[in-house]
């Protein structure tokens, strides 16, 4: 078995717009030729700005569009054309959880109905009795309570609502989870709950996770190996560790440089980037980024670059003067770790003590959020 | 801090129906050029207490139970609405968290912007017109001169965004109000914008309250921190005091779930369970249902509220904390 356990190779999904009347045809290329592989049991991140083809690649991965161009592979074989009965087999070891823990969820179905369907069509075989039990069993894996199967999802907060999505999700055991988004609408104390889920499911069960997301510090915390994309391509890609210690591409630096870290006093340079994102319709000739790119040199407007290796971490990058630019800016990965101070470390240590306390009570906070009602649960009364 | 820009004390409302506060006992003080930041979990009234001061709560929705603000040296009740919409879009603006529910649709961007400065400077068209593509031009929106022309549907998110706080800075006001003005901009894009509002603050020593929930925004710009949980501050301090020397349970539990971009990867710590609504508070310290320290005491006495001004206020029983050491052993 190969450690490869999705593939894409040359993805490409055009979208036509426009031609009527009034408005001029145009092509969005919204993925233009993304190669890349996701080894088995890792965590596998997808970064960049908005716009810049993150969903439409995780919905060509999952085959829930079909590609203008390229090919997929699952668990080596070919997966670009399948149809039919196939793909729904497919869909059994491949899943996906949505942004938007609002308009994902069919409103009409309780949440035992919701977390079901998806075994009825996966394991028609398995029994009423049997299925209801899984449907609880799934329900406490991700920190709800067998009861919630009689509830309805305008009932659950955006955090318990996500849960159901990842429930829902792991129905089928799937093999591959892929994730558009699936932390970015939540509070940050709901989003650290579901993020440490997934991190324990993954453990769990031996899934491979796909993840989308804009925000650094959340892939960081997550993800093994990271896809930096601008404008419909990859333009970086490597370990967590080698892209944050020291990124090659003027991209990926960039995006670095933005994040404001919540460390009081510690001014950092910033590598502001110039104008507007390019429209994927229109993509600047040679390297995409050199409208922006702070380092574009004259040929850069002409020559298109390759991917390339970019460190001995099988980092690449797609960029004709990294090695330049990475001896112009050494100090471009993220600053050494910051100490906090005594008194206020002294005191996140007591925090966390009286937590893990809280959690080794079975009646309390063990699914941390699971045991609280709802706003409107709670106005109804 | 000499005499604030603006100070509010001992704001207190409810909506109608209700039979609890939704802000409760609010209080803080803002300098010139300084930077207020709110920050607190969603739906802790962040956003109401802006609209509060604006004057731009439906009055008949909403009941005051006090509320004494210091404009510059004037002094007024929060519910004057009359004395608050004379200065509002003038000496006080507001960039509003969902930017459609202040652009018309039907009118281009440029008349727009052009439209708040005349009304309130009572210069002529052509000078409004120029002060609003100067805005343009300085919240960074590429080519200008067409887009003063253009409808809000034509411009992307993060450009109307930007629309909005070219609006909300025509003026020169002397209090912006920013309502999670960047959590919808991808983080290039924010950091040109905060770069911009820190500029202006030099240039016209304008004081700014900004509600987010990012932290690393809050480290970056704050001068003083108002941290509030289910409509109260429960801790008010310097940027200092509240990064370096955090008191109150939730003010830590808030900071340890955000995931660090550096150091060790470590698992994140939470805040357990859920706000409750309003009507569920427990009596005491709301935190009390969630707080890991929470003692029979938390539950029948409310901890005293922060008064804004002195340096670092916290509002717990058991603030800093390090009492709680030897009462668990
Ligand atoms: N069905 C479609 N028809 C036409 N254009 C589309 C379609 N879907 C996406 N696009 C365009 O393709 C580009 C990539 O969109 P996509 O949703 O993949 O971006 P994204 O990286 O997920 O952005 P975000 O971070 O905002 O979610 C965008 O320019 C978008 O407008
Ligand atoms: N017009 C209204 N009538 C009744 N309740 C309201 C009204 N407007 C807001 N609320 C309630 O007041 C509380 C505070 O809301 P607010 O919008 O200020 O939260 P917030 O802190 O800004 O949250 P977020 O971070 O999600 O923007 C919420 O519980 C909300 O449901
Ligand atoms: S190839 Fe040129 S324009 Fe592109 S990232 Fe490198 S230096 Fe910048
Ligand atoms: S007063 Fe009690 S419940 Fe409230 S924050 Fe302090 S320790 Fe926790
Ligand atoms: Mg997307
Ligand atoms: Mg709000």
């Amino acid at each position: 078995m190969s450690d490869v356990i999705l593939r894409a190779t040359g993805l490409r999904k055009h979208f036509r717009t426009g031609g009527g009347m009034f408005a001029r045809q145009s092509t969005v290329r919204a993925v233009d030729g993304v190669t890349l592989d996701v080894r088995r049991g890792e965590t596998f991140a997808i970064v960049g700005e908005s716009g810049c083809g993150k969903s439409t690649l995780a919905r060509l991965l999952m085959r829930l569009l079909e590609p203008t161009d390229g090919r997929i592979d699952f668990d080596g074989r070919d997966i670009s054309d399948l149809k039919g009965r196939d793909l729904r087999d497919l869909r059994r070891e491949m899943q996906f959880i949505f942004q938007d823990p609002f308009s994902s969820l069919n409103p009409r179905m309780s949440v035992g109905r919701l977390v079901a369907e998806p075994l009825e069509t996966h394991h028609p075989q398995m029994g009423r009795e049997e299925r209801r039990e899984e449907v609880a069993r799934l329900l406490g894996i991700v920190g709800l309570r067998p009861e919630h199967a009689d509830r309805y999802p305008h009932e659950f907060s955006g955090g318990q609502r996500q849960r159901i999505g990842i429930a829902r999700a792991l129905a089928s055991r799937p093999r591959l989870v892929i994730g558009d988004e699936p932390v970015s609408a939540l509070d940050v104390s709901v989003q650290a709950q579901v993020v440490n889920l997934l991190h324990d499911l993954k453990a769990e069960f031996d899934m491979t996770l796909v993840i989308i997301a804009h925000d650094l510090a959340v892939i960081r915390h997550m993800s093994d190996r990271v896809a930096v994309m601008y404008l419909g391509q990859i333009v970086e890609t490597g370990t967590t560790d080698d892209i944050f210690a020291h990124p090659r591409h003027p991209y990926t630096m960039a995006l670095l440089s933005a994040i404001p870290e919540p460390v009081h006093g510690r001014a950092r340079t910033r590598l502001a980037l110039s104008g507007e994102t390019p429209s994927p319709a229109n993509p600047p000739s040679g390297c995409r980024f050199h409208t922006r790119c702070p380092f574009a040199r004259e040929d850069c407007a002409q020559r298109v670059p390759e991917l390339r290796p970019a460190g001995p971490g099988g980092q690449h990058a797609a960029c004709h003067y990294w090695e330049e630019i990475a001896a112009e800016r050494p100090d471009a990965g993220t600053p050494p770790a910051h100490e906090r101070k005594p008194q206020a470390a002294a005191r996140f240590a007591l925090y966390e003590a009286a937590i893990d306390r809280l959690n080794d009570r079975p009646e309390t906070a063990v699914n941390a959020g699971a045991n609280d009602m709802t706003q409107q649960e709670e106005d109804r009364r | 801090m000499t005499t604030p820009l603006l100070a509010v004390e001992d704001l207190s409302f409810r909506f109608r129906g209700h039979d609890q506060d939704v802000v409760q006992n609010l209080s803080f003080a803002l300098g010139r050029n300084e930077t207020l930041c709110i920050v607190g979990e969603s739906g802790c009234g962040k956003s109401v207490t802006a609209l509060a001061l604006m004057g731009l709560l439906p009055s008949d929705a909403v009941r005051f139970g006090g509320g004494r603000v210091t404009f510059d040296g004037d002094s007024y009740g929060i519910e004057d609405a009359g004395r608050i919409a004379s200065m509002r879009g003038d000496r006080m603006a507001m960039i509003f968290q969902e930017p459609m529910t202040s652009l018309n649709p039907a009118f281009r961007i440029g008349d727009q912007i052009a439209e708040a400065v005349e009304r309130h400077r009572r210069c002529g068209t052509e000078a409004a017109r120029a002060r609003a593509l100067e805005m343009l031009r300085r919240v960074g929106i590429p080519a200008p001169e067409q887009r003063l022309d253009e409808y809000p549907h034509q411009l992307s998110g993060g450009m109307r965004q930007r629309v909005m706080i070219a609006m909300a800075l025509a003026n020169d006001p002397e209090v912006l109000i920013a309502d999670e003005p960047t959590t919808a901009l991808d983080v290039t894009v924010q950091a040109q914008i905060l770069d911009l509002i820190a500029e202006l603050q030099t240039e016209t020593g304008m004081g700014t309250i900004m509600i987010t929930h990012d932290l690393g925004v809050v480290a970056e710009i704050a001068t003083n921190v108002a941290v509030m949980y289910a409509g109260q501050v429960v801790e008010y301090g310097s940027v200092q005091a509240i990064f370096d020397d955090p008191q109150h349970p939730y003010t830590i539990g808030l900071m340890s779930s955000v995931p660090s971009l550096t150091g060790p990867h470590r698992r994140l710590s939470t805040v357990p369970g859920t706000v409750p609504s309003i009507g569920q508070m427990p009596p005491g310290c709301r935190f009390s249902s969630r707080c890991p320290f929470a003692a029979p005491i938390c539950a029948e006495r409310p901890p005293l509220a922060p008064i804004g001004g002195a340096d670092h206020q916290v509002a717990c029983h058991f603030a800093p904390l390090e009492t709680m050491q030897e009462r668990r052993a």
